[in-house]
């Protein structure tokens, strides 16, 4: 692993932005220092997933990324990274919180996917029409931190089936307090304890 | 006033299950949201207006308890107006049902950045109340809460008689947070998680000139209200949600002072704790045996908290919120049975995880206290 993995995966951000300057610089290709990020945020993913870091841990490393890739993709040109996979993300209808999701968008462009952030308090209709506009996506992510929201989840599920596009993505779904349970009552594929699971069933859904 | 036998008999098991002395689960209702719909009024009312708060929750609670006995209550049975607490807690803006919100949809913290950087300055050379003051007003009109606080004055101690007079004892008069807990509403998480990595040490001197006054707030406002205990609140200090440097250094030392404090002036802490703890969950014995309750939403493992602490400290949980409004009754029993039957009755107040949901059924709700009840 690199010097800006390495930095990354231990949360220097200073050092690590510096090192970034130094080697655009340099001459370096931005391709490469991005791609080196991205091998860092794989690192950062599985220290949360062994147990050794925290949600602040991967939100300060999205937070690095951010501003790593702010600093590069200016740079890129044509020559971009090639996307893994396409997602449509929403806070579903009646639930204003972000953080969560907010959190899984970060983590899933840090691991090379695109991203449809539909916001949050989304109405189902509007993840149809997301997903008409976006025919490539094959997932979508619906983040829910109330109880009391579980039937938005449901009616975003069905609408996507009254649509005739279930077959055609897998839904996961995450937020508060959820287990399979509310995946059957929601009618949804997959649940993730956590930011980093859903950049992991994400993966496995490609 | 002198309170029934009933009341006496349920406050005595209370003190017992704190002191783990009980041999029976006790039954605790937690639901501060849940029984508008059951009871037939809006959310809108029902979070609003504290005598419909109260009435309608101590209908619901009752209801229950004609069924299977309800021996006590986390919090009380409302007369409450959501956002005020809620606000003065976190110091984030609260969006209430009815005007910000559908009139049935739950209240939610609107996650928004109102505190500066500079403003930790602010707190460590002036405290606690110049934050507040400055705060305060962008989340909150200061008239909606010298107006609660104006009922409150009329109105607590006849709604606290009330609450004795159907036979309830409460456990805790009082939700305060860290300031922690604070900070990193008025900053929002994503910016304050970030101010503990860059400036740890300006994070760590606001929390601890804020320390005193939210220690002196809590015990007066305690002993104001006459109450056996106070929550201490760990939401997003969880275990699960912040780095051990993090955790040791900024979220423990002041929730112990607040606990410790509590202890020193007869107040039963409760520590009202969501998200997973299990990594810390040893640190709670630093605070004397029998003495505390750890109150948790089904995220962290009561079983391990068990092996770990003994019969150090009474738990109150943790049936998950989600089972409560997703799940069957049977599966609502099968869940506290195997609780029960794993960690034993001893220290152990059943109740909902965090605080049952507003779509939690009535139904699920009898068969959690029914189990408990029915246990052995």
């Amino acid at each position: 692993m690199g010097a800006i993995a390495q930095m990354l995966a231990r949360l220097e951000d200073e050092n690590l932005l510096a090192e970034v300057r130094k080697q655009l610089d340099e001459g370096v290709d931005p391709l490469a220092i991005f791609k080196e990020c991205q091998e860092g945020m794989v690192e950062v993913g599985d220290k949360f997933s062994s147990g050794e870091y925290f949600v602040s841990d991967l939100m300060m490393a999205g937070s690095i990324f951010k501003q790593v890739n702010e600093m590069v993709t200016p740079l890129l040109g044509e020559e971009k990274a090639e996307k893994v996979g396409k997602v449509v993300m929403g806070t579903v209808k009646g639930d204003i919180h972000d953080i969560g999701k907010d959190l899984v968008v970060a983590l899933l462009n840090a691991a090379n996917f695109e991203v449809v952030d539909l916001g949050v308090d989304v109405k189902p209709e509007a993840f149809v029409e997301a997903l008409k506009a976006n025919p490539d996506a094959k997932v979508v992510g619906l983040s829910c931190l109330l109880t009391t929201c579980y039937d938005a989840m449901k009616e975003t599920v069905e609408a996507i089936a009254e649509a005739g596009l279930r077959d055609k993505v897998k839904i996961m779904i995450g937020g508060g307090s959820l287990d399979q349970s509310v995946v059957d009552y929601a009618g949804a594929d997959k649940f993730g304890m956590d930011a980093q699971a859903a950049v992991t069933i994400a993966k496995e859904w490609m | 006033m002198t309170p029934s036998k009933l009341y006496l008999e349920r406050l005595e098991k209370v003190k017992k299950t704190i002191a783990l002395e009980n041999d029976r689960p006790t039954t605790c209702y937690m639901g501060t949201s849940t029984p508008a719909a059951h009871m037939g009024v809006t959310m809108a009312e029902f979070a609003n207006n504290p005598d419909v708060n109260l009435d309608v929750s101590l209908g619901y609670i009752n209801e229950i308890n004609k069924i299977t006995p309800i021996d006590c209550l986390n919090t009380g049975a409302g007369g409450i107006k959501i956002n005020v607490g809620l606000t003065m807690t976190w110091l984030s803006r609260i969006k209430m049902p009815g005007r910000e919100l559908p009139e049935n949809s739950i209240w939610q913290v609107e996650e928004k950045k109102v505190m500066e950087v500079e403003d930790y300055d602010l707190v460590i050379e002036k405290g606690y109340d110049a934050l507040v003051q400055k705060i305060l007003p962008k989340v909150i009109d200061p008239a909606e809460v010298q107006e609660y606080m104006n009922y409150v004055q009329e109105n607590g101690e006849r709604n606290a008689k009330r609450v004795i007079e159907n036979g309830y004892p409460s456990i805790n008069s009082l939700s305060s947070a860290p300031p922690f807990e604070m900070l990193c509403g008025a900053r929002s998480m994503t910016n304050f998680f970030m101010d503990c990595y860059k400036m740890p040490d300006k994070v760590k001197a606001a929390i601890e000139a804020m320390l005193p006054k939210a220690i002196d707030i809590l015990i007066t406002s305690t002993k104001q209200a006459n109450g056996m205990g106070t929550w201490i609140g760990g939401w997003r200090g969880a275990s699960a949600m912040v780095a051990p440097k993090i955790w040791d250094e900024l979220v423990w030392p002041s929730m112990y002072e607040m606990g410790k404090a509590c202890l020193e002036n007869g107040i039963v802490p409760t520590f009202h704790l969501d998200q997973n703890w299990d990594r810390d969950i040893e640190r709670f014995k630093e605070f004397p045996a029998k003495s505390i309750i750890i109150n948790t939403d089904g995220m962290t493992d009561l079983r391990n908290a068990r092996k770990v602490l003994g019969d150090h400290a009474a738990f109150m949980g943790d049936v998950p919120p989600q089972l409560l409004a997703t799940g069957t009754p049977e599966q609502v029993k099968d869940y506290v049975k195997r609780l029960l039957d794993d960690i034993g009755p001893q220290g152990v107040f059943i109740t909902a995880g965090c605080d049952a949901p507003a779509n939690a059924k009535f139904e699920n709700m009898v068969a959690m206290f029914e189990a408990a009840n029915e246990w052995r």
